[in-house]
């Protein structure tokens, strides 16, 4: 019996095939029917002539875009902080940023309600110090549901990065101070360059996770900031509109997954695709 | 030192196996005395857990909550019914949902003679489709500390000094639907026409007025001191006080709206026998002396248990003659477009 090949991965691609593409299917054939039981894409032009659900999807597309621009503004200094450590220091850094992911999303959600709230100790501090004149609720804006997802997402983008650096050859920084390179050329053309795939791996799996997570969205944004899982949740749960919500969550996973691919292309690239 | 060989082949079918093995197990609801009952989350679903969780279990049924609100367990009930085997065994729901559930042919006419306790029910409590449990009453759930004791609608928005403190919520639940049609009165409309509703909201959007998801949420920021105002029941009240957090009741002057909450038998449940058990319990007058105590503190209907003082701090004989019962007849065909509504004005 030859190793590998295609019954190796029987197991996988029946389970992938039951658990998600015929769901997928299902789903989208969903969002091509209409009340009266015939097929065609009323749903779909309903959807976009709809004035609130076009404003949702840019708001839910540039949420995703804004939480991994601060991730990334986040983590990458941490990954640079683990390139230069040591072993043991290293081993910290991985468990810190794993610590947080024992802890369920929906917990951590309702953590950061108790501290950007008005009796919390960011409006306290910021009393105290005569910031602001009363103690204040730091709730329901944009920048309050970016600044929580970069806490729960910066995981996402850490793990797979620092999976890259810990892999990668010291000897290529070895060289490049052979060669003169100070620390920040060092690091701007060989350690970042070197972390690429995993920061774009990092990218999609956070701008994945931002767009859809429902929790965070309704308890930190409130009623008034509305994306596209809240708006798929009204569709099924008050509504009872399911062709329309299967619409909806098409077009979600549609518009991700062109990102997602976009991303994925990217790392491709010949000068980004350096491991080997 | 243990030498265990393990050759990948059994790792492979091993792990095949587990993972395949529920497609061959049982479903929820075929394992013997058990049944799976929808339950409001929160007091509703831990009293029921704790109070009549056991009683089932002295009877050989193993109780199983599945905490949705009432709309969710419509939208759960259709989605599953339409694969021939419903989410739940019985459901929990106000009126609003009873009559939805009815109209899709999601749940079954019950026979009393199989409920010991249904004699001792109100008369009101008795229905066809299954028995009232309790009456939730709606009113302003307040933080005295903050605020002054809030009398009407139309004060919550015209008052300077609820400007910033009053927590709404969407169509979602029932509890917000019937304060909307209320609020839509006090400024002149009607069950008919939410227009007014809208426009003060997208007034009161400007001074401050926060909005939530829920209900639930609305609780949480209650608590955090972020909103010292929000419609909710006299039992979301009593729960918040069981657990030391400082709140009080007030019946808005123009009367409370009232929300009956019926158990049903779900058509199709697979243990019928185990849902009338289950109704039998909720309605029993040991459960629900109970239910009428601290913390969930909630109306009861069986005629054997009488209002605790504590209950009558919250309600009074003039405050049940001035009980409002909604139209929901009028309020189901409009309440999709009241939600899409309530999501445009709010949107930022």
């Amino acid at each position: 019996m030859t190793r590998g090949g295609i019954p190796f991965l029987a197991p996988m691609l029946a389970l992938s095939v039951a658990g998600f593409l015929v769901p997928l299917v299902v789903l989208a054939a969903f969002s091509f029917s209409d009340p009266a039981g015939g097929f065609g894409v009323a749903n779909y032009a309903k959807l976009f002539a709809d004035p609130l659900a076009l404003p949702v999807l840019f708001d839910t597309l540039a949420l995703g875009f804004k939480v991994v621009v601060t991730t990334t503004l986040v983590g990458l200094p941490i990954a640079v902080l683990f390139w230069y450590a040591g072993p043991r220091e290293r081993s910290l850094i991985v468990f810190l940023t794993l610590l947080p992911m024992l802890v369920s999303n929906v917990v951590r959600t309702f953590a950061w309600i108790v501290i950007l709230g008005r009796q919390g100790p960011v409006s306290q501090t910021l009393a105290g110090l005569g910031f602001i004149s009363a103690p204040r609720s730091f709730l329901f804006n944009e920048t309050s549901i970016v600044v929580v997802l970069t806490q729960i997402e910066l995981p996402l983008l850490l793990l797979p990065v620092l999976a890259i650096l810990s892999r990668t050859d010291r000897s290529y920084v070895s060289a490049a101070e052979t060669l003169g390179a100070g620390p920040w050329r060092i690091l701007a053309t060989v350690v970042l360059p070197l972390a690429a795939p995993g920061i774009l791996a990092g990218w999609v799996l956070v701008f994945a996770s931002a767009t859809t997570s429902y929790v965070t969205h309704a308890a930190i944004g409130g009623a008034r900031f509305i994306y596209l899982p809240q708006y798929i949740y009204r569709e099924v749960a008050v509504l009872f509109q399911w062709p329309a919500a299967a619409t909806v969550a098409f077009v979600l996973l549609a518009t991700t997954g062109i990102i997602m691919a976009a991303m994925a292309l990217l790392s491709r690239h010949p000068r980004l695709a350096a491991h080997g | 030192m243990l030498n265990l060989k393990l050759p990948r082949r059994s790792v492979v079918v091993g792990l095949g196996g587990l993972v395949a093995a529920p497609m061959f197990g049982v479903s929820r609801a075929n394992a013997a005395g058990s049944i799976v009952a929808a339950a409001f989350p929160g007091s509703w679903e831990d009293s029921y857990r704790t109070v009549i969780g056991p009683v089932l279990k002295s009877a050989g049924t193993e109780l199983v909550l599945a905490p949705a609100l009432a709309q969710d367990q419509i939208a759960r009930l259709r989605a599953s019914q339409a694969r021939g085997k419903p989410a739940f065994d019985a459901m929990m729901v106000s009126p609003g949902q009873t009559a939805t559930a009815i109209e899709n042919g999601l749940i079954e006419k019950i026979d009393p003679s199989k409920l010991k306790n249904w004699s001792k029910l109100l008369p009101g409590a008795r229905t066809e489709w299954g028995p009232n449990v309790t009456i939730e009453i709606t009113g302003f759930a307040y933080n005295p500390r903050l605020v002054p004791k809030p009398r009407t609608y139309r004060e919550l928005f015209e008052n300077p000094v609820y400007q910033g403190k009053v927590g709404w919520s969407g169509f979602g639940s029932n509890t917000a639907t019937i304060a909307w049609v209320e609020i839509a009165k006090a400024f002149g409309g009607s069950e008919d026409d939410l227009s007014p509703a809208f426009r003060i909201l997208a007034d009161s959007l400007k001074k401050g007025a926060v909005i939530t998801s829920n209900n639930q949420q609305q609780m949480a920021l209650y608590q955090q001191n972020e909103i010292a105002v929000f419609i909710s029941t006299v039992g979301n009240v009593a729960n918040l006080r069981g657990r030391g957090v400082q709140c009080d009741f007030a019946h808005p002057t123009t009367g409370s709206p009232a929300l009956p909450v019926a158990l049903h038998l779900v058509k199709g449940s697979t243990n019928p026998n185990a849902v009338y058990q289950y109704m039998d319990a909720a309605i029993s007058a040991d459960v629900q002396r109970q239910f009428s105590m601290p913390p969930t503190e909630v109306l009861p209907t069986n005629t054997d248990v009488p209002l605790t003082a504590s209950l009558k701090t919250f309600i009074t004989e003039a405050d049940m003659r001035n009980l409002i019962y909604p139209n929901w007849a009028k309020i189901n065909p409009n309440r999709a477009a009241w939600s899409a509504e309530f999501d445009r004005v709010v949107k930022k």
